[in-house]
């Protein structure tokens, strides 16, 4: 007999770290379990001793060591000098006088009875490199996955999953952004059909079942201590994952001592990459699964397109663009290295066709807009860079206004062109690089895209 | 690097403005946040309170900010506004802040109308003590209407025969400052003014 453990706090609590006063539990329950030992708790921000004496804040939580991010003040609560953290605040304050609890009772007993129900077939590449992540979590050690844009990186997972699920491990899939949690989620779910799959990201409320297979935005690991078996990290180089140390540490965190840590990416690091080797954990995957090549980018030069911009004139090329685009009926995505340029240019292009929109991180019809224009109710997006990765949207045409500017470094432009042509049906398409001025990451990334499509067998 | 407190945007290293009272200016967010804020100044005049001006619309922004700083308990937020409150604060005397609840205060671990006065550098008195514990956005007007008074003086506290200023985060009905004007009155205050961050 399986003993439901549902709506226990041990299920609940098991493998998390949580603020005291907002367990979905009453604070007698709480109480209760302490005595009995089966909860410990932790102090919310301790301080270290660092170099010369001087003092570090480290929020338990979020593992943030940046003073700057620390608010020192007379707590009416603990009567005395108090300080808290506002790096991982909108979960709740945490600080000197927060109590942090985790499970030390008796652990979960997660189910054994899983199926893997996913019909596809996987190309030679990648059924090696799903092989290859069995063996490595077999000798718990850490494998990397580079692979292209479109090369059925999901589908890889699914067997290694499958086999650890089998032996009642517990999962987490953990991604930097929201927008591939959401993609991922029901692919996971329709995979695993007897498996609790569940997607925790900012705003999502917390469940009280012992969820066995986490997807997961990597925020959301702060609020694990030790809990997976095996921890993967998907788009593992995408921001803010590399800009934010204290978020590969979460990671560490939430996973079990000595877990492996898998991470899946089409941009992996040098460093990364070299690591992987060492430890004989690489898998490379350079060609798409359909079998074509990377689509290489295109230059258009659009000299001052800026003030063309701001002067009420869109620039003749790019109008040309998404003329075409709307004539053929061809969805497009068109990406602004900053808001206020995309919400200047946006009315220009809705003189082409007023139902183009654009999207950005604060956006909250965000998920409603790229569901339009994968419906076809709308014919173009005009977006920041929140988009460059994890959507797939079959026939997108892809460019790219300012090309030159910063933020499109090396990977995001990768990432952005891996946008176009993943189905079989359409594996061609336009990636166009509207610019004013060539960069060195311009040309690295078609250098890069090149190789990428030599390695893989083309020409 | 110093961040905007609201949106965590860098702030330009923009020298800081030198206060003429000595302390420094500091900026703590940036000039697109402080424009998301709509200042409006309003004044108006009730039988009990001579003038009551309010600093801020409480449009969206404002709404976020005083969530986070009441409900997210980010006590830090209270420098966003330590200047504008100064500058109207500045020189007055019987400064009186409307006190949250004593086990409130301790939940949420600070007072906000103290910790907006406290960011501001501004002196005040502590001599109300709220009764109730239920807020008022719970009760209809009729039971608010019906309610005893919501605060009491200090033990201890002499009123004397002078100009009061009340001070609150946000006017919504006026039953609050009304309530509290109600006891300096009764106690010998000669006159009651007010000064809200937010008028909704
Ligand atoms: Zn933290
Ligand atoms: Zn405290
Ligand atoms: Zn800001």
């Amino acid at each position: 007999m399986v003993r439901t453990l549902d709506g226990t706090v041990q299920s609940f609590l098991d493998g998390r770290l949580w603020h005291r006063e907002h367990t979905p539990f009453s604070m007698q329950e709480i109480k209760r379990e302490i005595d009995a030992g089966n909860i410990r708790t932790m102090q919310g921000v301790v301080t270290q001793r660092g170099r010369f004496g001087r003092v570090i804040y480290r929020c338990n939580r979020c593992l943030n060591e940046n003073e700057a991010r620390y608010t020192h003040f007379d707590c009416a609560k603990c009567g005395g000098n108090c300080t808290y953290c506002r790096s991982c605040l909108k979960m709740g304050r945490v600080s000197s006088c927060t109590e942090l609890l985790y499970w030390t009772g008796p652990p979960v007993q997660f189910s054994q009875k899983h199926v893997n129900h996913w019909q596809g077939t996987l190309t030679d590449l990648q059924k090696r490199a799903s092989e290859a992540l069995i063996a490595s979590n077999e000798k718990g050690r850490s494998h990397l996955i580079f692979a292209v844009c479109g090369a059925g990186k999901t589908e890889i997972l699914f067997e290694p999953i499958h086999r650890l699920l089998l032996e009642g491990k517990r999962i987490c899939v953990a991604a930097p952004r929201v927008d591939v949690i959401l993609e991922l989620a029901p692919r996971f779910q329709q995979a695993f059909p007897k498996t609790r799959v569940t997607a925790l990201y900012g705003g999502v409320k917390p469940t009280l079942e012992p969820a066995q297979l986490i997807l997961a935005t990597t925020h959301q690991l702060y609020r694990f201590h030790e809990a997976f078996d095996v921890v993967f990290v998907d788009e593992a180089d995408a921001f803010p994952y590399t800009a934010d140390e204290t978020l590969q540490k979460a990671v560490q965190k939430a996973a079990k001592k000595d877990a492996p840590i898998h991470f899946v990416t089409a941009t992996p690091a040098k460093k990364m990459i070299r690591e992987a080797i060492q430890n004989d954990a690489l898998s490379m995957i350079p060609r798409r699964f359909h079998g074509y090549p990377l689509p290489v980018p295109t230059y258009v030069a659009l000299w001052r397109y800026e003030q063309q911009i701001i002067r009420g004139k869109l620039p003749v090329k790019l109008h040309q663009w998404i003329e075409r685009q709307v004539t053929e009926g061809m969805p497009f995505l068109l990406f602004f290295h900053n808001i206020e340029l995309m919400e200047m240019t946006l009315p220009l292009i809705q003189k082409i066709d007023p139902r183009i929109k654009s999207v950005h991180a604060q956006d909250e019809q965000r998920k409603d807009k790229v569901l339009a224009l994968r419906n076809k109710q709308t014919p173009g997006l005009l977006t920041t860079t929140i988009l460059e990765r994890g959507i797939t949207i079959p026939k997108v045409q892809v460019a790219v206004l300012g090309a030159e500017q910063a933020i499109f470094n090396k990977s995001a432009l990768i990432q952005i062109g891996g946008r176009v042509g993943r189905s079989k049906d359409a594996p061609n398409g336009d990636f166009i690089l509207f610019h004013h001025g060539i960069t060195h990451a311009m040309d690295d990334a078609k250098k890069e895209i090149l190789l990428l499509n030599q390695k893989g067998g083309f020409r | 690097m110093k961040e905007c407190l609201l949106c965590e945007g860098v702030l330009s290293n923009k020298p800081s403005w030198q206060g003429f009272i000595g302390f420094e200016k500091q900026q703590v967010i940036c000039e697109k946040c402080s424009n998301s804020f709509e200042r409006t100044d309003i004044e108006s005049k009730t039988a009990i309170i001579v003038s009551t001006t309010s600093l801020y619309a409480y449009n969206d922004a404002m709404k976020n900010y005083l969530q986070q700083f009441k409900f997210l308990q980010d006590i830090a937020l209270a420098a966003v506004f330590q200047q504008e409150l100064y500058d109207v604060l500045k020189g007055k005397s019987n400064i009186v802040p409307i006190p949250v609840h004593p086990n409130r205060r301790v939940t949420r671990t600070f007072s906000q109308v103290e910790a907006l006065l406290d960011y501001a550098k501004i002196p005040y008195k502590d001599l109300l003590e709220k009764r109730d514990e239920v807020s008022m956005g719970e009760k209809t007007r009729q039971e608010r209407l019906a309610m005893k008074p919501l605060f009491e003086l200090k033990s201890s506290v002499q009123i004397q025969p002078e100009s009061y200023l009340l001070v609150d985060d946000i006017y919504t009905t006026g039953t609050t400052l009304h309530s509290a004007a109600k006891v300096l009155l009764a106690a010998g205050a000669k006159r009651v003014e007010a000064v809200t961050l937010i008028r909704a």
